[in-house]
């Protein structure tokens, strides 16, 4: 067995033996562009020159005393691994392994497959040190031919994975980062909406159905989500300065407060504990404005599934978040509260709200 | 914000462990400057102070995870070293000139708008040098569930667990809803599972607010597998039925343990809705046809699958029973309009059905060497030997001992 070589990318002394070729003598030293090659035949080292010199005119033996295995000219090439000895035996594994290709889920259990895998490796091991070669050569090639289409159906699946998994994973990359990209524009397009907003008002009051009083109040209303969501951002700890936070999304609004998790004798509630009531309004089915009317009812907006409902449920909120600065006289002027809910049920979920506002500030 | 759409029932204690844990964890680092009429450059120094008390009041420990736009690493509080934090550090990218990602400033927004169990806690956040963005959240240590769909020898898991982990997503996505929020990811790798076995719907960083009327959204979202196909064919307007798709999906994949539409392209993700969901028309979807990115399967002699009835769902759902097909069902309905909205998912009669959903704590974890196996799996995928198999051979049974 040769020594073995395994010293990565130390660079070698001239005359070592690694820079001589063994079949002609020449050296590194004196030639520095020289390359090994090897065939897997014998695994018999020699260099490129001699290759060409002894087996471009075909077949013919080893020139390495005491071999004479007959080598093949095309089947030389470079070594892999330093070692020889793991060269020859990554090779003889891809050999094995090219034909014994079954798959876990060909197995009934794991134990099955694991025996399966321990024969393997046996018949791997007597190839790679000489036990019982030529009886093992032959069990491998019966095995072979008798199996030819599985081997080939799974080399095809075991491909078609690896090849599958990369190339969905570099998509999924890909496909990530468009997403983002996609979301970053959009939220850039709407700030940009946004800061048109203020003409908008203006052109409603020249042009809109709604009284100018309207108008203005709801444009009070804004200002006041927009001052107290100032005031939230600037809650948040720490942002960096130059944060587009506080200006760009006015829907920002936090302090629902769930409950302590029901005990567990309790049947299972799926919503967990909160309910999705509101103590200050009833959502109605339907609310008129024109402005909404082709939304309602353009296809192109509602076959994607959008809904003014929603919408509906969003502005009513909001506006009823705005008057949440002056929860106290809104709570008082309330005893008749539909669905259900006392005024002193409101009074705690206002109180419930300022204290999750406190805890989370 | 005094009010909230959802509010806590008069019957139960107003106390919140995830609010408390908030007080806990937060302890005086996210006070805010009283005088709102400071000028700019008080705030700023303020702000400044502000962050580096914050900053000093966390260590990060090593990292635990990596995604598109974010390193996350294992962290603690200075003063207590036996807590944990999860640190998500937003990469910096030249091409945000701000020095800040539109992905963080969604994170930060709706998560700390939204407190919820099932919904990631953030304590805390703070800037590091080159303005690096780190989101100090509730520390979620057992994975996530598509590790636990995907380990299928080393996790067993049965119909009251799936109900268990879809009621928590449930709630998560109703939670959003109610608060007017898209998340827009939703997929079993961003349910992330706390140490009581809590599962959180996690990664905000595709969310949005639902949008005005008129106003466009882009359809480029939610992954593949998950996505509606009313995002497929481009719909520039659509509403929280986009994210109850997606829970369809991930209902379904829980069941058969293997993504339930994994298409490979837009095109083959919508042909995969088509056959095992059915080909969407101006019968059974009105108004389809009028979707930007349209286009009619089932046309110039291709088949055209009639809308999948109750017998498929039942033969392949079959674990979930009738009443969980019927739920399923109504989740990957075509028409965005006629699926189940969340609030509708949690009114569903499959939650009271036996059998009960497990206890949390009860439910199946990662382990039995899954861990390891997924390891192995990564080995693999790197591939130093081109041949899988003999280095697969290799490390399932141990020759250390061969010359
Ligand atoms: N709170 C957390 N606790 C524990 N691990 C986490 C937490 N948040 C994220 N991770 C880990 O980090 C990974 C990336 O996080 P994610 O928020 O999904 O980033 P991205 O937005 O880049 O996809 C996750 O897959 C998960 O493994
Ligand atoms: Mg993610
Ligand atoms: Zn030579
Ligand atoms: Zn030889």
């Amino acid at each position: 067995m040769s020594k073995a070589t395994a010293r990565g990318g130390v660079p070698r002394r001239p005359g070592d033996e690694d820079d001589i070729c063994p079949v002609c003598k020449s050296s590194r030293y004196l030639n520095p562009n020289m390359r090994f090659l090897v065939n897997p035949e014998c695994y018999h080292k020699m260099c490129e020159s001699c290759v060409d010199r002894i087996f471009s005119q075909g077949p013919a033996p080893c020139p390495v005393a005491g071999c004479n295995r007959t080598l093949r000219k095309q089947r030389f090439r470079k070594q892999t691994f330093e070692d020889i000895q793991v060269e020859r035996e990554v090779d003889i594994r891809k050999r094995v392994a090219k034909v014994f290709n079954r798959r876990q889920d060909e197995f009934e259990t794991l134990d099955d497959y694991n025996d399966y895998l321990e024969e393997v490796e046996t018949l791997t091991f007597n190839l790679l040190n000489g036990v019982d070669v030529s009886a093992t050569e032959s069990k491998l090639t019966e095995y072979a031919t008798q199996n030819a289409s599985i081997i080939s159906r799974n080399a095809t699946l075991e491909h078609q994975e690896s090849a599958n998994l990369e190339a969905r994973q570099a998509a999924e990359r890909e496909e990530a980062r468009l997403r983002r990209e996609a979301a970053r524009k959009e939220e850039e397009d709407e700030k940009k909406a946004r800061e048109e907003g203020r003409k908008e008002v203006l052109e409603q009051l020249v042009h809109g159905n709604k009284p100018a009083a309207d108008v203005v109040k709801e444009s009070k209303r804004v200002e006041l989500l927009k001052r107290r969501r100032a005031q939230q951002s600037r809650a948040l700890p720490a942002l960096p300065s130059g944060t587009p936070s506080a200006n760009s999304n006015p829907f920002t609004f936090k302090g629902l407060k769930s409950t302590a998790a029901p005990t567990p004798e309790k049947p299972y509630d799926p919503f967990g504990g909160l309910t999705d009531e509101r103590s200050y309004y009833t959502l109605q089915d339907y609310y008129e404005h024109p402005w909404l009317d082709r939304a309602r009812t353009d296809t192109h907006i509602t076959a994607g599934g959008y809904t003014v409902t929603e919408y509906c449920a969003r502005a009513m909120f909001e506006a009823f978040s705005g008057l949440g600065v002056f929860v106290g006289e809104e709570v008082a002027g309330r005893g008749d509260l539909p669905g259900g809910n006392g005024a002193g049920d409101a009074v705690a979920a206002a109180e419930a709200a300022a204290r999750a506002e406190k805890g989370v500030s | 914000m005094a009010l909230s759409p959802a509010i806590p029932s008069p019957h139960t204690s107003n106390t919140n462990s995830v609010t408390a844990k908030v007080k806990t964890l937060n302890m005086g680092g996210g006070a805010a400057p009283q005088n709102t009429t400071s000028t700019a450059g008080q705030g700023q120094e303020l702000a400044e102070q502000l962050n580096d008390e914050t900053k000093k009041k966390y260590v990060k420990d090593k990292k635990i995870g990596e995604g598109t736009y974010a390193i996350v690493y294992l962290g603690h509080l200075r003063a207590d070293p036996k807590s944990k934090v999860a640190i998500k550090k937003i990469k910096v990218n030249a091409e945000y000139r701000e020095g800040l990602s539109l992905d963080a400033i969604r994170e930060v927004k709706f998560l700390q708008e939204l407190s919820h169990p099932n919904i990631p806690a953030l304590y805390s956040v703070f800037s590091s040098k080159n303005q690096n963005l780190n989101l100090v959240l509730e520390y979620l240590p057992l994975g996530d569930l598509e590790q636990l769909i995907r380990d299928v020898d080393g996790v067993r898991y049965g119909s009251a667990d799936v109900k268990a982990w879809m009621g928590m997503l449930g709630r998560a996505v109703w939670f959003c809803h109610e608060n007017f929020v898209l998340h827009r990811d939703i997929k079993p790798n961003n349910l992330l599972i706390a140490a009581d076995g809590e599962v959180k719907l996690a990664d905000f960083g595709l969310a949005r607010s639902f949008s005005d009327p008129y106003r466009v959204m882009t359809h480029q979202v939610i992954t593949r597998w998950y996505r509606p196909p009313e995002l497929l064919f481009g719909a520039r307007y659509y509403s929280g039925a986009v994210d109850v798709w997606s829970m369809g999906t991930v209902f379904a994949e829980l069941i058969i343990r293997t993504p339930f539409l994994a298409g490979n392209s837009d095109v083959h993700q919508l042909e995969l809705i088509c056959q095992f969901v059915g080909t969407p028309n101006d019968d059974n979807w009105p108004g389809v046809s009028k979707l930007p990115d349209y286009v009619p399967f089932g046309k110039d002699g291709s088949q055209s699958y009639p809308v999948r009835g109750r017998d498929f769902y039942l033969q392949t759902f079959s674990t979930v029973g009738p009443v969980g097909v019927d739920l399923l069902m109504s989740m990957l309905s075509l028409d965005p309009r006629k699926r189940a909205t969340a609030r509708e998912i949690l009114n569903h009669k499959w939650w009271a059905t036996d059998p009960a959903p497990t206890k949390k704590e009860d439910l199946p974890k990662k382990g039995g060497g899954g861990e390891a196996r997924m390891a192995e799996d990564l080995k693999r995928r790197a591939g130093e030997l081109e041949d899988g198999r003999g280095a697969k051979v290799a490390r399932i049974l141990d020759f250390s001992g061969m010359k």
